[in-house]
């Protein structure tokens, strides 16, 4: 019996595998340069959140390091501190320190494993609400779908950062709770897209021959209007991830996300803004805020040639 | 020619939405956690004050009652009065001296990005696959991904930290004391003909209309872009050159006009990105406009002066949407079918 279910497992992945290999569409993205430079670039990212997460410690470095290292040294390559006390090598403190006497670099390298980690669970929330809800809309339509999208309507009259900051008002600060006020402005966008995706599919034939044959709703929805929607889903879902790494460190940066002196990318950013930007200290607000806008890259020239191998219009002014 | 009746459609089609807009903001006194007076008079507020709040607001009246009141007074523009942020001022009176502020800025970074974002757009699209075409297409989705709190900073940095050519903060200089006419500075400075006050504001304001229009360029050359490209292999195109018309006035006549369609939508669009970027770009250059207004309230816990800000982003958003619809019903006419 688990040998069997063991060659049906083989046989269905080898044949997603294969199928995955010969799809015009991966193939079509491989061969855009500007996406694998955004594949490249966000495995980068990715190594460096994984690296800073299991070699740092995220308590000590959110507190104040007064006596071990120099206070708001810059850089150390361009050469040492005139108020440090002791001597330190080239690349001691690549991205200087800041007021807190804390090291620039580490406290970025771990900010992106924070920006991917609440970036990921903000992106999968809204897809998931957004996709159950879109599917749904299209599939019952009349009241139910009239409900849902009037609902989703009223969302997307009010501009994203500021639904955001209102319901930041009800639900109180803090970084989870930044998390649930974004999720909440993404859903619409995702409503929205799914619906329209799932209303053509709706439309084929295949669909009322599984309903002729006694398949529950339930059925239909997850195995064929589901699959049939992921592609549009995975792009909405590539571009909206670098979208959530800026509005999550902006809420942070407008102080109602993460705590004060929590390693994220915002938060120090802030702090450059507060007491760098007079004293031309520099290297405060342009490490973190790079690295915001490197990995954000990666995410919108992944989506844009997502998009573009999916649209067949584009690939004939390719050839 | 735009119908008017497409145009009382779309605004039939509103009210839906600006009541539900409306029943949100009234939801986020009611849905903020604890008791609704003891929200606005504010954490230190004396148990009498608190029971003074309640009854001078009604909030011992069933919530509906309180709801059709609100609905009542925001059709009157009345939003109560600031609690924290200015105490016992209308929050109407609070959001005309601010308003402009903001409607100021984002104007002008829309101006800067269409005025850039156009042209590069539709050189982009003749010149497609050219080296030009890419580092365009490369510098837009930068643009997009530059988040605007690092960019204002560096260019506060640079321009007017170390170049010293450009005022870091502020609309104007502190020495000019300019009466509030219209509350748009540069146009206010203007009717007082004090022309060295207004080069004054014209400054303050380069750096921050530029930031902002630095995104709205990119989003709008990457609209031009491919729409020019969508529109330029459309028939009437091959026809008009068939018949013999230049290159030239083809491109334009022909291709240009049609291709703004599309670019108009995404105008409007993102006007909704502009004013979430004008919050951050007021917080980083120190400007007093509704977005730092808004965050100011939200700080303090001043939930009036946060309804009607909310409130009045959301009108100013869809009015804008509106406008674009119309605007767009009126390049197409096949949309209002």
């Amino acid at each position: 019996m688990s040998t069997e279910t063991q060659t049906q497992s083989d046989a269905t992945s080898r044949s997603f595998l294969d199928r995955l290999r010969a799809s015009p569409f991966l193939s079509e993205l491989l061969s855009n340069r500007l996406a694998v430079t955004g594949i490249v670039l966000i495995l980068a990212m990715v190594l460096v959140a994984v690296f800073a997460r299991s070699f740092f410690d995220v308590a000590a470095i959110s507190q104040t390091k007064i006596g071990t290292n120099p206070n708001m040294a810059q850089p150390s390559w361009l050469g040492e501190s005139a108020l440090a006390t002791q001597s330190y090598g080239t690349w001691a403190y690549p991205f200087g320190t800041d007021i807190q006497s804390r090291d620039i670099f580490v406290r970025v390298l771990y900010g992106a494993w924070l920006a991917l980690k609440f970036g990921t669970i903000t992106v999968g929330f809204s897809t998931l609400l957004g996709v159950g809800l879109g599917i749904v809309a299209a599939y019952y339509g009349d009241v139910t779908d009239n409900v849902i999208m009037r609902t989703m309507d009223v969302l997307l009259a009010f501009p994203s950062l500021l639904l955001a900051l209102a319901l930041v008002a009800i639900f109180g600060t803090g970084l989870w709770k930044v998390v649930i006020a974004l999720t909440l402005v993404y859903t619409p966008r995702f409503a929205r897209v799914v619906r329209g995706a799932a209303l053509k599919v709706l439309e084929d034939e295949y669909i009322d021959a599984s309903q002729a044959l006694g398949a529950t709703d339930v059925r239909v929805l997850v195995r064929h209007v589901l699959p049939n929607c992921l592609a549009p889903i995975t792009v909405q879902s590539t571009l909206n991830f670098g979208l959530a790494i800026i509005d999550l460190a902006a809420l942070s940066f407008l102080g109602f996300g993460a705590e004060p002196g929590t390693p994220s990318w915002g938060i120090m950013l802030a702090n450059g803004v507060d007491h760098g930007l007079l004293t031309g200290a520099w290297w405060w607000s342009f490490f973190p805020g790079l690295f915001i806008a490197l990995t954000v890259l990666g995410f919108n020239l992944l989506g844009d040639g997502m998009r573009d191998a999916l649209d067949p219009r584009m690939r004939e002014t390719v050839d | 020619m735009t119908s008017w009746r497409f145009v009382l459609k779309r605004v039939l089609l509103l009210v839906p939405v600006l009541l539900g807009v409306a029943t949100f903001v009234f939801a986020i006194l009611h849905l903020a956690p604890g008791d609704p007076a003891r929200v606005i008079a504010g954490q230190r507020a004396t148990t009498q004050q608190v029971v003074q709040v309640r009854q001078a607001l009604g909030l011992d009246d069933p919530i509906w009652v309180q709801y059709l009141r609100y609905l009542g007074d925001v059709l009157r523009f009345d939003f109560g009065q600031s609690y924290v942020v200015q105490k016992g001022t209308p929050v109407l009176s609070i959001l005309e001296s601010r308003l402009p502020v903001t409607v100021e800025l984002a104007f002008y970074g829309q101006i800067l990005g269409i005025l850039l974002g156009i042209p590069l757009g539709l050189l982009s699209a003749i010149k497609q696959d050219s080296v030009t075409d890419h580092l365009t297409r490369v510098g837009a989705l930068t643009g997009i991904s530059v988040p605007i709190y690092w960019s204002g900073p560096l260019v506060i940095l640079l321009f007017a930290q170390y170049l010293d050519w450009l005022p870091a903060t502020g609309r104007i200089d502190t020495a000019f004391d300019v009466t509030q006419v219209t509350g748009f500075i540069t146009v206010d400075t203007l009717i007082h003909g004090n022309l060295a006050a207004f080069q004054s504001a014209a400054l303050h304001m380069l750096l921050p209309a530029a930031v902002i229009g630095v995104y709205s360029m990119a989003l709008i050359s990457r609209m031009m872009r491919s729409s020019m490209l969508e529109v330029v292999r459309q028939d009437y195109m091959r026809t008009a050159r068939a018949k013999g018309q230049g290159a030239k006035i083809t491109m334009m006549k022909h291709g240009f006009r049609n291709a703004l369609i599309p670019v108009v939508t995404v105008i409007g669009i993102q006007f909704g990105t502009l004013l979430g970027g004008a919050v951050l770009t007021e917080t980083v250059f120190g400007i007093a406009g509704i977005g730092t207004l808004l965050v100011n309230a939200i700080q303090v816990g001043d939930y009036p002066v946060v309804q009607g800000t909310v409130l009045v982003f959301a009108l100013l958003f869809t009015m804008v949407n509106l406008f674009v619809d119309v605007t767009y019903s009126y390049l197409d006419p096949r949309i209002q079918q």
